[in-house]
């Protein structure tokens, strides 16, 4: 048999170690199965919404109030993107804390960042593709936070947005943006990024030598784990769907009242919060970026950690990088929870 | 020079033209993008006849956000858009609070607290020949 890609990812057997739900938390697996389940239902929302910013928010009540299963597909679409942002960062803060990035997996630690971010801007244009009143502010001050950027910033808000006022215009690019112009590049870093565990030698665990239990499963077994993750993910969404409808507000006519939504989506609260404290480009641009390039940094110019020590939990090797990844999560947390 | 074969030459010429159609195609992509397919937002405001807005009054207006005054002094107005980053400011007893990052300004436009550090733009009136009120935001 030709080994196909699908071999690729599982190889005949692999140690028991990179399997062991307590060391992976099953999360990159998670958000696989989460990006299938969004391109599904965007694919099938894709028939019933109009980008037309006269048309959008009514379109969005046709597919929510109108299409049989309408709302339990686009409740699918949001608790998935939701959970994908959860579930990724869950991954990277357990790559972090089990020192997984150490050499020869630096690479591929920089592909995982990269599609963190895009997911991040995946949810939060999608977000905007409701064209209701709950979406004008937000939309309003992330753009203009564009435009506090020196030099090029009214060059990536005229590249995002397309010029205007965002509220009336920035409907087509991002549709666009969130159709292809995004979607293309996390289909191609994921498969890229699942390509890259493998050829860096799966999971990271102990090398040989370090290693203290030499049991290993065979590919049917690590299927059955990740059939059986698949399905108390989708257990989890369908609960959610069921129960939690997407948030939807009033067709936009004009621009909103004062009192239309102000809030940020709930992954840019601890942002929104900061831009309370002052200048704009500091804090909503430089303290984010400065996180990011931090994260960035980690397996580059932070202590490496020990060879042994790699795909452990909390190694002494790697304390500096576990208080920094804390320290930032403490700081987004608190930051969105003072946000009210 | 002499040490350069025919083959190192021909993967020289290969690379460099493969890096400069990318860097040109790369170009040409951001200028595609850079275009603005949009109006620029309107900034001139027909508000109907003057007489609408008699003396001594005080004119919520929505589009575009501002506050219309007709004081002894004439026709004046502020922009209601928060010098922050943009949001409208919610009307309030002796100011405006703006409801995204909490900015406050007094009923003159000035800064009361942070975070926007900028006045409120008073806003140009004029009255036509025909009478009406013409406002104008830029």
């Amino acid at each position: 048999m030709r080994p196909s890609f699908f071999h690729h990812l599982h190889p005949p057997t692999i140690p028991a170690a990179q399997a062991r739900w307590r060391h992976t938390l099953g999360a990159g697996g998670t958000t696989v199965f989460l990006m299938l389940v969004l391109g599904v239902t965007g694919i099938l929302e894709m028939f019933y919404y109009v980008p037309n910013p006269e048309e959008a928010a009514l379109s969005v009540q046709v597919i929510t109030y109108h299409v049989p299963y309408g709302g339990f597909i686009r409740n699918l679409h949001y608790w998935s993107a939701q959970l994908l942002l959860i579930v990724s960062a869950v991954h990277l803060l357990r790559v972090i804390f089990t020192a997984a990035y150490g050499h020869p997996r630096r690479f591929n630690y920089l592909l995982g960042l990269g599609l963190f971010v895009l997911a991040i801007m995946l949810d939060f244009t999608g977000y905007i593709l409701r064209w209701d009143q709950g979406i004008c502010w937000p939309l309003t001050t992330g753009t203009n936070l564009i435009k506090t950027i020196p030099f090029i910033g009214d060059f990536l808000f005229r590249l995002a947005v397309g010029g205007g006022d965002a509220c009336k215009t920035a409907l087509t690019r991002f549709y666009t943006w969130h159709l292809f112009g995004l979607t293309i590049p996390v289909v191609v870093l994921g498969i890229w990024h699942a390509f890259r565990v493998r050829r860096d030698g799966g999971i990271a665990v102990p090398p040989p030598h370090a290693r203290t239990d030499n049991v290993r499963i065979s590919r049917n077994e690590l299927v059955r784990r990740e059939v059986l993750t698949m399905f108390i993910a989708s257990i989890l969404l369908v609960l959610l769907s069921s129960f939690f409808p997407a948030p939807i507000a009033p067709a936009m006519i004009g621009k909103p009242s004062p009192d239309a939504e102000t809030r940020a989506p709930w992954f840019f609260l601890w942002v929104q919060q900061m831009l309370k404290w002052g200048d704009p480009f500091i804090f909503g641009v430089l303290i984010p970026f400065g996180i990011l390039v931090i994260l960035a940094f980690i397996p580059y110019i932070f202590p490496k950690p020990a060879d042994s020590d790699i795909g452990t939990w909390f190694p002494k090797s790697n304390r500096l990088a576990q208080v920094a990844a804390t320290v930032i999560a403490v700081f987004i947390i608190i930051l969105t929870l003072l946000n009210r | 020079m002499t040490d350069l074969s025919r083959r190192d030459f021909l993967k020289l010429l290969r690379s460099g033209f493969l890096y400069i159609s990318g860097a040109l195609a790369l170009g040409g992509l951001l200028r595609f993008l850079d275009y603005e397919p949009n109006p620029a937002p309107q900034t001139e405001f027909d508000l109907g006849p003057a007489s609408n807005f008699p003396l001594g009054s005080r004119t919520l207006l929505s589009d575009p956000p501002a506050v219309l005054l007709h004081t002894q002094s004439g026709f004046s107005a502020l922009s209601l858009v928060c010098t922050h980053l943009g949001c409208t400011l919610e009307d309030q007893e002796n100011g405006f609070t703006c409801p995204c990052h909490g900015s406050r300004f007094d009923a003159k436009g000035n800064v009361t607290h942070r975070p926007a550090e900028k006045p409120l733009q008073s806003l140009r009136v004029e009255v036509t020949d025909e009478g009406n009120l013409r406002l104008f935001t830029a």
